[in-house]
């Protein structure tokens, strides 16, 4: 019956450590009509292949021999988005356990199949999931090119067909919600949902849009109810943690973040969160344990990441084992060839070898990190960058540095008194106190030079440095907010101007974004509604 | 390493085997095999979920399925030569219902095969939605349940039809964890013409 089949033309691929069971996985398949099937005895080949080509479905064992597993090899995948939604994702398992802790929504596996099984019972199960991706097919087009608010009205037709892909629907139309910053339409969507009945992912779906609308506090104890409720639901004290983090509450963090370690221990991103949240407290025994347990189960596998390997360096830096660091370093070297020349690697490594006393390489490794902009790196590769130069005793390279991330968030205390202890320990104890003050007060200058501008009629000047200072410190509220105000000001005043319109919106937005509470908001709005009265505009959505 | 991280690894390693053997039956179109070694192996699956339910570490992961879905696969494994047919009817199926689909799988497929060992001509499921939730039913045309199974269901010292009993007492445990508002689910056993076996999951 194979020329009847739906699955002519479909690509296959079949990860198993076991030669055997490849073979007779692989003969299954090609009674089900399928022609095309690929395997894989380890993580590296599998990664190869999904690389090179793409694949309709992959049917991946649990149990990989090595030190990856089915479910942190799918997380890689999914975090990198290396395979499309559309692929059907299946986890061959040996027994139900691997089922039972349930992660975030989008690294689970479409299905799970134990074995062993028979060629009619795959048959079975494909059959139902590609029946799922046809009628998904093109939400899932959408959801891989982020576009949110088209996939909502797609959700709705679903809904309202009421079949059984109904739920499905669902979730995806509350996250769809969420990721299109429609906050208070999400917090409503999930309340109704969860009157149908309490499901753990409309919990987290709630909390995700209490966190998004700027209650924070409303997250946090729909959170803490959820995984009372459901202590399996692992997603849950993933944000949960994100939550307690962000809110400076680091020892909350830690500790939901190790109760989810005890219940899986071989998730990658929560050690790396647990480093995070480690590393805001200078707790560097912390980073050290975390990010040891990473490299070990990622070294020598593809899903090492470079920057793991300078994370650990750094905190062995800071623990005062520099020989460590450097050996360290080398091996990420070695092993990433040219993709481990990264600033943050070569910053590490800068400060390591300035302690281990060879100041020429520490020079060299330092030239290194600041080879490219140091204006458009990451929060993180900054503040390493700024450490190296503060040990080799470049102040004002450093001092530049840590002025950006301290005016880009203003209202972070734990980043600030981070920033505080670096410069006690590597420069000059009474600068850090006056840099964080200076920093400050730059952001209030600028502020109020501006207003001082608008105030004297001057509403273009204003605008135009409101404008730069929010391009600099798009993390800063305060004059991202102030920015868009001034923008619309001046339009207003001064007449349409396209560019300055767009940059009022896209700074409107920011904020909106950031914190849908702020008080300036409103403000922003009704200037923006008089500039679309007095010119005639089209409103815009 | 604990007893039970051995016992998984073991059990790993023996259901490898028995699926390669699984295999080789299957490619030599050696049915009868197949299904033993499939049977065995689902009968070690069991072994270790109960394990799990014992000692409290068995987790419920309930979701949106749809019940005629579940009852379509149940009808696997049929082979031309058969002398049991086993039939379906989902005509008061409800679309959705909320449960965890791997254990109800694993409660309902062996019902399925026990329902088929005993039966003498013909198995037949219904899917239906009624006043105490959803009814998943298998009935036998055989001899019916022995009474010390109908007295005892899953209860610790009483052995099923044949084999150890212990797809039955999974079969009450998985039941009874499924709980919404208030409602449990549970496992019926009657003689009605043949042995009916009725799971039912609460709403």
């Amino acid at each position: 019956m194979a020329i009847l089949s739906p699955y002519r033309g479909k690509r296959i691929l079949i990860i198993d450590d076991v030669a055997a069971m490849r073979t007779s996985i692989r003969s299954q398949v090609i009674s089900l009509g399928i022609d095309q099937a690929n395997v894989a005895a380890d993580v590296r080949r599998a990664l190869e292949l999904l690389q090179s080509s793409r694949f309709d479905i992959i049917l991946c064992d649990y149990y990989l021999g090595g030190s990856t597993d089915g479910q942190q090899f799918l997380e890689y995948l999914r975090t990198r988005k290396i395979i499309s939604r559309a692929a059907v994702f299946v986890m061959i398992t040996a027994e139900k356990r691997y089922a039972s802790v349930i992660t975030a929504a989008e690294c689970m596996p479409d299905d799970y199949l134990l074995k062993p099984f028979t060629a009619e019972t795959l048959r079975s199960r494909l059959d139902r999931l590609l029946e799922k991706k046809l009628r998904l097919a093109r939400i899932d087009q959408l959801h891989d090119q982020g576009r949110w608010s088209e996939i909502i009205p797609l959700c709705d037709q679903i809904i309202a067909a009421r079949d059984k892909f109904l739920v499905d629907a669902l979730r995806v139309k509350g996250n769809a919600l969420i990721m299109a910053g429609r906050f208070e339409q999400a917090i409503d969507f999930y309340r109704q949902a969860l009157q149908m009945r309490s499901m753990p992912w409309a919990k987290l779906g709630l909390a995700r849009a209490y966190q998004g609308s700027g209650d924070g506090e409303q997250a946090k104890r729909t959170l803490t109810d959820l995984v009372a409720e459901t202590p399996r639901f692992l997603a849950a004290y993933d944000v949960l943690g994100r939550l307690h983090r962000d809110a400076g509450e680091v020892d909350e963090a830690l500790n939901i973040l190790d109760r989810a370690c005890e219940l899986s221990p071989n998730a990658l991103a929560r050690h790396r969160a647990i480093a995070a949240c480690a590393e805001d407290v200078a707790d560097f025994g912390r980073v050290e344990q975390a990010m040891s347990t990473v490299l070990q189960k990622t070294r020598n596998t593809p899903l090492r990441d470079v920057d793991d390997y300078a994370r650990l360096g750094n905190a062995w830096t800071e623990l005062g084992d520099a020989g460590k660091a450097i050996a360290l370093i080398t091996e990420a070297r070695t092993s990433f060839k040219e993709a481990g020349e990264t600033p943050f690697l070569a910053a590490v490594e800068a400060v390591a070898q300035h302690q281990a006393g060879n100041v020429e390489l520490a020079q060299q490794a330092l030239a290194r990190a600041m080879q490219g902009s140091t204006q458009t790196m990451p929060e993180m590769v900054k503040l390493a960058v700024a450490k190296a130069c503060l040990v080799q005793g470049r102040n004002d390279e450093a001092e530049q540095m840590l002025k950006d991330v301290l005016q880009n968030n203003p209202e972070r205390p734990l980043l600030h008194a981070g920033i505080s202890r670096m410069m006690q320990a590597h420069g000059d104890a009474a600068r850090a106190e006056s840099l964080i003050r200076s920093s400050h007060a730059e952001v209030i200058k600028i502020n109020d030079d501006a207003v001082r501008k608008g105030q004297a009629g001057d509403f273009a000047t204003a605008s135009a440095m409101l404008r730069a200072a929010a391009e600099r410190l798009p993390g800063n509220l305060q004059i991202v907010a102030n920015a868009a105000y001034a923008l619309f000001l001046d339009v207003f005043m001064n007449g349409v101007d396209a560019g300055k319109l767009h940059d009022a919106s896209r700074f409107q937005q920011m904020l909106l974004a950031s914190d849908r509470r702020h008080p300036k908001l409103r403000e922003i709005a009704e200037i923006a509604a008089k500039v679309q009265q007095k010119f005639n505009l089209p409103v815009s959505s | 390493m604990s007893f039970s991280e051995i016992a998984a690894l073991t059990l790993h390693d023996v259901k490898n085997r028995l699926a390669q053997l699984a295999g080789r039956a299957e490619a030599a179109g050696d049915v009868e095999t197949m299904r033993d070694a499939i049977a065995a192996a689902d009968a070690l699956t069991r072994l270790l979920v109960y394990y799990r339910a014992e000692i409290g570490s068995l987790g419920l992961n309930i979701d949106a399925h749809a019940p005629a879905d579940l009852a379509a696969e149940l009808l696997d494994g049929q082979a031309a030569g058969d002398t049991c047919r086993v039939e379906l009817d989902c005509s008061r199926a409800p679309t959705l219902w909320f449960y965890d689909e791997a254990l109800v799988r694993m409660v309902l497929a062996n019902a399925v095969q026990n329902a088929r060992r005993h039966a003498r001509t013909h198995v037949r499921i219904e899917v239906a939605e009624g006043d105490d939730g959803l009814e998943f039913l298998v009935r036998d045309d055989g001899p019916g349940y022995p009474d010390t199974v109908l007295d005892h269901v899953g209860t610790a010292t009483r052995v099923s039809r044949n084999g150890t009993g212990l797809g039955l007492r999974l079969g009450r445990r998985v039941a009874e964890m499924h709980e919404n508002a208030g409602q449990r689910g549970q496992i019926r056993l009657a003689n009605e013409g043949g042995a009916v076996f009725r799971l039912i999951l609460p709403r």
